[in-house]
């Protein structure tokens, strides 16, 4: 396996350029925590983007930091709280900017904070055949030509690799509580949720809610007053949202309209599901166990990719195949980037 | 050529005598939507439901006639602007909300129903669709995703595309594709994310599944005057310092404000240099909290007067003066030409002085009403179009706005799109590269690009060779198409 460790946006787009010359298949790397979301891709060598790692520029009165891809999210954090702001996503402090992009997962808290994809308003990337291209603009509204930065959003790394990404950032906010209730399960979950105003987070385990609350000090009282007034809970000091499963080998995430999320959990030992919009958790330690969950989850019109072990995106119809497979011939013509690894191929 | 009176007899015989315009009068009605654009169309088509869509555009295929999708017909930017021959498939008879899912958060509407027709529908189960441009109560629901349309209430919650789950979208060979997914997750690219705001490029709109956001339980607005444009201006980077996102915050100057207080009768502060509106909302303790900070950061830069809407009757009649500005500046002159650029928001009250001296210096009136909060500006140039030489001075200031906002590190359109009007900004906007990236993605929808051909891309902008051979290795055939110039007689 060979390394490409480039330390400029031009490198990589050489980089690549040379390796769609050759036919040498590339993975594209960030952080490495991440790397169970798609499906196992064999490559001839991986390319790192942790060297393209300067946060290029960043006005608070803009809400909108640009990072090179390689940014540590730890690092980008620490650089907006000085401005009283963050990049609402749940990843590690070791992920890279670009990794999660690439990854496109939404953060557990987006029914406060929206979805990722909404949060990327420009990309620099370079193709499979290492042509530069940039989408989008550093403003946070934009409708000029076609938005081929939300293509690249949530594309793992098969379409481009991401050199530096515009976000638009948010204000962090004045208080923050997290609340664990002493009973668990979807419908008190459900019931918390469509009871209790503003809720950012209802994340519903077998044995216990958590939510999230923040916003302005009063209006975080005010919630948690309500939140008592249903269920019996207890302020929790830890990381919000804590690690998932921990222990499992292999965890899924899946995603179905929250009204089917009893139907897909039914009889599920352990799950962590998120109230209001259809995604969940679920630990798996025996392959046919992962194989009747996603069975039942794309009756459920739903979706269930593994996102920690083996076990890859499973199967799910693809809309418009053949406009997807044109998308990638035309981003990636030698096809050498994680071939495999996305939903077509 | 294409054969117009073939083509017509086959879409009659579904759609009916009456579905179907192909008289000079009513082709005529529909060469231009709301721009300033006038082309031609060869016929027009207004089905009903999906299979009549599907039918229209096998007729088109069949026929090799070029497919102009038209929503309400109220873009600004020369979207919905029919070329030559083309057929305009019209989706304002599809108006049905298919179904409404409060616990799933989401709505299936059909393309041709106004954006507030479903946001009145909506109101009895406590959710909303967000984006509320300001043509609303007759942009349809198709036309918004097709422009990725904004509005006030954009600053917090996101323009259409944050609010657009799935779309069912016709490909140009009559197959119905649902791009995006009703749940949080699909499989594959983000294909919805490119559908939205493809002007009618890709295919056509066939029903739209809208995520519902829960109307939130206390709402502010507010009216701040000022004496100087600078001090508003300010305002709106000071409010943001201070960590507040309200869910509106709109600016008027006081040439809008005259024309839309005397429209409206909203009480607005004609003597004011400039006004901002500013709406709040969510809980009631959050809501006393952000008017607070409004308040002080206002403070800071010599706000006049600040009036807060006592009920909702105040409430509507301070918004009815935002949102019929428009109409209003029809007593300045009988026409205008809108610009849609975005600014950083730091840069508003230079570029503001910006705009000012270019209409000056062409001597033109100008007057701003834009979404403040979001850098979106929309300066009206108001003018007599019969007057000689008065259209290409508009033409040259606005040219110069453009120029000027892209300078500043801006964005060639906010929310209006690009269409004809401005695809050949878009150079000044993107490399070549880029713009064969964006062609790339337009051709793997389209491969004939017969889908409102002209729009958006500069002429020349194509996929290009090393992506035709690509294309040739994924098995589809790699056309050469012949770059297509605006013909002789579109008027722009």
């Amino acid at each position: 396996m060979d390394l490409i460790h480039p330390h400029s946006a031009d490198a990589v787009a050489t980089a690549l350029s040379e390796a769609s010359r050759d036919g040498a298949r590339v993975l594209l790397v960030g952080g490495r925590t991440q790397m169970g979301r798609g499906n196992p891709a064999e490559v001839d060598a991986e390319l790192w983007t942790t060297l393209l790692d300067r946060v290029i520029a960043y006005e608070p009165d803009e809400m909108i930091a640009v990072a090179e891809a390689g940014v540590r999210v730890g690092e980008l954090r620490r650089v907006l709280a000085e401005g009283g702001q963050e990049w609402p996503v749940d990843a590690d402090d070791e992920a890279t900017v670009g990794g999660v992009v690439a990854a496109g997962a939404d953060s557990v808290r987006q029914l406060g904070v929206g979805l990722l994809r909404d949060t990327v308003v420009e990309v620099e990337a370079a193709t499979g055949d290492g042509r530069r291209i940039r989408s989008g603009a550093r403003v946070v509204k934009n409708v000029t030509g076609f938005d081929l930065h939300r293509l690249l959003t949530g594309s793992l790394g098969t379409l481009a690799c991401l050199t530096q990404i515009a976000v638009k950032v948010r204000p962090l906010p004045r208080a923050t509580c997290t609340l664990v209730t002493t009973e668990g399960g979807l419908e008190l979950g459900r019931r918390l949720l469509d009871e209790v105003q503003g809720l950012v987070s209802v994340l519903a385990e077998p044995d216990h809610v958590r939510l999230r609350l923040e916003g302005w000090p009063r209006e975080v009282e005010a919630q948690t007053a309500a939140v008592k007034a249903i269920a019996a809970a207890e302020v929790d000091d830890g990381p919000f949202p804590p690690p998932v499963f921990p222990q499992a080998a292999v965890v899924v995430e899946a995603g179905v309209v929250p009204s089917k999320l009893p139907d897909l959990l039914d009889g599920a030992g352990g799950f962590r599901a998120l109230m209001g919009v259809g995604t969940a958790w679920v630990p798996f330690d025996d392959p046919d166990g992962l194989t009747l969950f996603r069975a039942r989850a794309t009756d459920l019109g739903g979706v269930a990719p593994a996102v920690r072990g083996p076990g890859g995106l499973g199967e799910a119809p693809v809309a418009a195949v053949d406009v997807q497979r044109r998308v990638k011939a035309a981003f990636d013509p030698a096809g050498i980037l994680a071939p495999g690894r996305g939903w077509t191929t | 050529m294409p054969d117009l009176q073939i083509a017509r007899a086959e879409l009659e015989e579904v759609l009916g005598p009456d579905g179907v315009i192909a008289d000079p009068l009513g082709l005529r009605l529909y060469a231009r939507d709301a721009s300033m654009v006038e082309g031609a169309a060869g016929l027009i088509a207004f089905p009903t439901d999906v299979s009549q869509v599907v039918t229209c555009l096998q007729v088109a295929a069949r026929h090799g006639l070029d497919v102009v999708p038209r929503g309400s017909g109220t873009g600004l930017a020369g979207g919905a602007t029919p070329i030559g021959d083309a057929l305009v498939i019209v989706t304002s008879k599809m108006t049905r909300i298919l179904e409404v899912r409060p616990e799933d958060r989401l709505a299936w509407v059909e393309p041709g129903l106004f954006n507030l027709d479903l946001s009145a529908a909506l109101l009895p189960t406590g959710f909303a669709f967000a984006p509320d441009p300001s043509s609303q109560q007759v942009s349809s629901i198709g036309g918004n995703v097709s422009t990725n349309a904004g509005g006030p209430h954009c600053l917090a919650l996101g323009v259409t595309s944050a609010h657009i789950r799935a779309v069912d979208l016709a490909l140009p060979d009559g197959r119905i594709e649902r791009v995006g997914s009703e749940g949080p997750a699909a499989s594959g690219y983000d294909l919805r994310g490119v559908v939205v705001g493809s002007e009618g490029t890709l295919g056509v709109v066939t029903a739209v599944c809208v995520r519902l956001t829960p109307i939130p339980p206390t709402v502010r607005t507010m009216l701040l005057d000022f004496d100087t444009v600078e001090d508003c201006a300010e305002t709106v980077s000071a409010i943001i310092a201070r960590g507040v996102v309200p869910s509106a915050l709109e600016m008027m100057d006081r040439g809008i404000v005259q024309a839309v207080e005397r429209f409206a009768h909203a009480g607005y502060p004609t003597e004011a240099a400039a006004v901002l509106l500013v709406e709040v909302d969510g809980l009631a303790e959050g809501v006393e909290a952000q008017s607070a900070e409004i308040e002080a950061a206002a403070r800071e830069h010599e706000v006049g007067t600040i009036r807060i809407a006592t009920d909702e009757i105040e409430r509507q009649l301070l918004w009815k003066g935002r949102k019929s500005a428009f109409g209003a500046i029809a007593q300045i002159a009988p026409h205008y030409h809108l610009h849609d650029t975005v600014v950083p928001r730091t840069k508003l009250a230079e570029i503001l002085t910006g705009i000012y001296a270019i209409a000056a210096r062409h001597h033109l009136i100008v007057t701003n009403v834009f979404h403040a909060g979001d850098g979106n500006l929309h300066p009206l140039f108001s003018f007599d179009r019969r007057v000689p030489g008065t259209l290409e001075r508009v033409l040259a200031a606005a040219d110069e706005v453009v120029r000027l906002s892209l300078d500043a590190g801006g964005a060639l359109s906010g929310e209006h799109g690009i269409g004809l009007e401005k695809r050949d900004f878009m150079s000044l906007a993107f490399s070549a590269d880029d713009l064969a990236a964006q062609a790339c993605v337009r051709e793997a929808f389209d491969p004939a690009g017969r889908m409102n051909p002209q729009k958006v891309l500069p002429s020349g902008a194509r996929c290009g060779e090393f992506a035709a051979a690509a294309l040739a290795r994924a098995g589809d055939r790699a056309e050469e198409l012949p770059a297509k110039e605006l013909p002789e007689g579109t008027w722009i």
